[in-house]
């Protein structure tokens, strides 16, 4: 029902973005006689402070209900003015932005009468929509002071004792029985030959002591329920029993595979084909031997299970780099070069690669590695270099780009391959915490650039290795930032989200559970309200995404500010004749 | 197809004359090599470093022509000291190869 209404309208130039392309002052004189407008008009910029003072000061003096900008994209501006709003003494949710600027002048740019009529058809639309709009207040969480970090290498154990420190309870659980992840297997790391096991062993060391961390070590997450700021979940323990544990926020680092070749790709499975890993093993315990036979020449193979394209041999191609390869290799050089000057035995070193990725300050080590001497000969991937066996060496042929594709045959006592890194085969986590994953099987945040940690699911961060492949350097990096988003999260000690979300009308829902399929976020639970079964909408959950709206067969359900008579109201005032 | 000897590649990885490891392969040198002879020190060091004994062999006559100029060694951006290399294959061959040097 349509009550009186005095909503104030305003249409911008945007300079003249939208005014060079839609005649806004006829877009005023269009709209102004429409049902419940009391004021209509023209800012240059309305995100302006001073149009911002003005409209506030009209809001207040005309005692408006509800306020119209037709502006630009509310991705941009739809915070600006509803901040205004409220600083006006309105509900934020009684006003509407029109995309006058996206969807009307710079899409029309060759029509401007025809953009003035559909300017005027949208803002009516919006003014449709003011009118059935109400008072709605956003939902307050209170936040638990706990956290849930999965997966203990690097990434998690930094994650844990960032939290512990802010005084927040941690829970940090490993599937294995040893914490330490990768780091702890690997011997010296570039840039600056860290020793992984000492600095694993150094975390190891301060989580077991610390006061606010509780580590659970052989043990699987099994059940997740509840929201942002107030999850239960379910921990499994190698000795059968669980645990319950109630979290504010969950940090998600379980980590990456490394790669294994299939048979026969670059001679793996044959006797002195070896993986990085194991080389830099064999470096670490200081011997340069094969079957006691000092090792003379080396071939390194890079992007191994890294940027490959599909073909017949590889269905599911890993398309991405792997970050880390190339300059764990070139330090490795330098690590092969560092022990040949303390032994005085000589071993060649011929680096076969598409392209060498030490980025940033990395590409020092590349640099020092070729000056020790380190050959490196760049192949093609129509040209992949061959390995195959003959008298007890290994023969690798490779042609070599920067000396005309020669082919090229190098007798090997040792070939290396440079493998990359692979998500990590996780099903039954997957399951419980349903975080959406990219096509190369990495976990994916909600945006790359501008929110890195953050996932779909609210209270879910994720970090390290398990969302893409990334150095020690980088995996700490995200740690930390997925450490600040929930340390900003649960010191506040509550959040607020969204009104937006699915409501019922109990007296028309009769329970026929054709929300609770359609809804991908679990937000709708049967509920007994007198004698009758009805949906009941988890506000925490609900993401206002409107899956259920259409699949219920007795219009029991709607989504607050887009509810199905406001949609109604609007296409009716958008057809209208413009004159 | 060529072979890789190990041991050339290790002796000239190991020398403290020959160095030709800052070459990127830019060329200069060969433009400006007065001789026009194919002398061409990127390739052939090259091929040298990476121990293709028969590339190398190839070019012995080129070895001997190179007067020695400096003209490359000059104007190389990375300061490869081309005329010092080119002795070092010289003195290589003539023991090695033509045993003249005992």
């Amino acid at each position: 029902m349509a009550q009186k209404r005095k909503i104030g309208v305003y249409v911008c130039h945007c300079g003249g973005n939208i005014s060079d392309y839609v005649n806004v002052e006829e877009v005023v004189e269009g709209v102004k006689n429409e049902p419940g407008v009391e004021v209509a008009k023209t800012h240059m910029f309305s995100c302006s402070d001073a149009a911002q003072q003005l409209m506030i000061d009209e809001i207040k003096e005309k005692q408006l209900d509800g306020v119209v900008v037709a502006s630009c994209s509310p991705k941009l501006h739809m915070f600006t003015f509803r901040g205004m709003s409220e600083r006006a003494g309105l509900n934020p949710y009684q006003y509407v932005q029109v995309n006058l600027r996206e969807q009307c002048s710079w899409a029309h740019t060759n029509d401007k009468i025809g953009a003035t009529e559909k300017g005027i058809n949208l803002v009516r639309a919006g003014i449709a929509k003011c009118i059935l709009s109400h008072s709605l207040s956003a939902i307050r969480i209170e936040t638990k002071p706990s956290a849930l970090v999965i997966g203990a290498g690097i990434s998690g154990m930094r994650a844990a004792l960032s939290l512990a420190d802010m005084g927040l309870a941690v829970h940090l659980i490993e599937k294995e029985d040893e914490v330490g992840g990768w780091a702890l297997k690997t011997a010296l790391m570039g840039p600056e030959a860290q020793n992984g096991p000492d600095i694993a062993e150094k975390l190891i060391a301060r989580i077991k002591q610390h006061d606010n961390i509780m580590l659970y070590t052989g043990a699987e997450l099994t059940e997740k329920s509840g929201n942002i700021g107030d999850f239960n979940v379910k921990v499994r323990l190698n000795d059968d029993s669980e645990v319950t544990l109630n979290i504010g926020a969950i940090i998600v680092t379980t980590g990456f595979d490394t790669y294994v070749p299939q048979d026969g790709e670059y001679g793996w499975g044959t006797d002195g084909v070896v993986e990085l890993k194991d080389f830099r093993k064999m470096l670490n315990d200081g011997k340069l031997e094969r079957n006691g036979k000092p090792i003379k020449d080396v071939v390194f193979i890079y992007c191994v299970g890294s940027r490959q394209k599909k073909t017949e041999t590889c269905e599911n191609p890993n398309s991405y780099c792997s970050r880390y390869c190339c300059t764990a290799t070139t330090f490795t050089a330098k690590t092969l070069h560092a022990l040949e000057e303390k032994t005085g035995q000589t071993v060649n070193q011929y680096h076969l690669y598409r392209d060498i990725r030490t980025y940033g300050k990395m590409e020092t080590v590349y640099e020092e590695a070729r000056n020790d001497g380190a050959l490196f000969l760049r192949w093609d991937p129509e040209n992949p270099p061959v390995v195959s066996q003959a008298d007890g060496k290994l023969l690798v042929k490779v042609q070599d780009e920067l000396d005309g594709n020669d082919e090229i045959e190098i007798g090997a006592d040792l070939v290396v391959l440079s493998t990359g890194m692979r998500p990590r085969d996780n099903e039954s986590l997957d399951d419980i915490l349903k975080i959406p994953k990219s096509k190369d099987g990495f976990l994916n945040e909600i945006h790359i650039k501008l929110r890195p940690v953050e996932t779909v699911i609210d209270g879910v961060f994720i970090a390290g290795t398990a969302q893409s492949p990334k150095t020690l350097a980088e995996s700490v990096a995200s740690s930390l930032a997925a450490v600040a988003k929930t340390g900003g999260l649960l010191k506040k000690g509550y959040v607020d989200l969204e009104p937006l979300i699915a409501k019922v009308y109990e007296d028309k829902c009769t329970w026929c559970d054709e929300c609770l399929k359609a809804c991908p976020y679990g937000a709708i639970e049967k509920n007994v309200c007198g004698d009758k079964e009805i949906a009941m909408v988890i506000g925490a959950l609900c993401k206002g995404e409107g899956a259920c709206v259409p699949v219920c067969p007795h219009d029991a359900i709607d989504i607050e500010g887009f509810r199905d008579d406001q949609i109604i109201a609007m296409i009716d005032a958008s057809i209208k004749d413009i004159k | 197809m060529s072979k890789v000897s190990s041991e050339l590649a290790a002796k000239l990885k190991t020398s403290k004359e020959f160095n030709a490891e800052a070459c990127y392969h830019c060329g200069t040198c060969t433009a400006l090599c007065p001789m026009g002879y194919e002398v061409l020190p990127r390739k052939l060091f090259r091929e040298a470093m990476l121990g293709l004994e028969e590339k190398v062999k190839a070019r012995i006559p080129e070895i001997y022509q190179c007067l020695l100029c400096r003209m490359c060694e000059e104007n190389c951006p990375q300061d490869v000291h081309i005329a010092e290399n080119v002795r070092y294959l010289r003195n290589l061959i003539n023991k090695e190869e033509m045993n003249l040097i005992k």
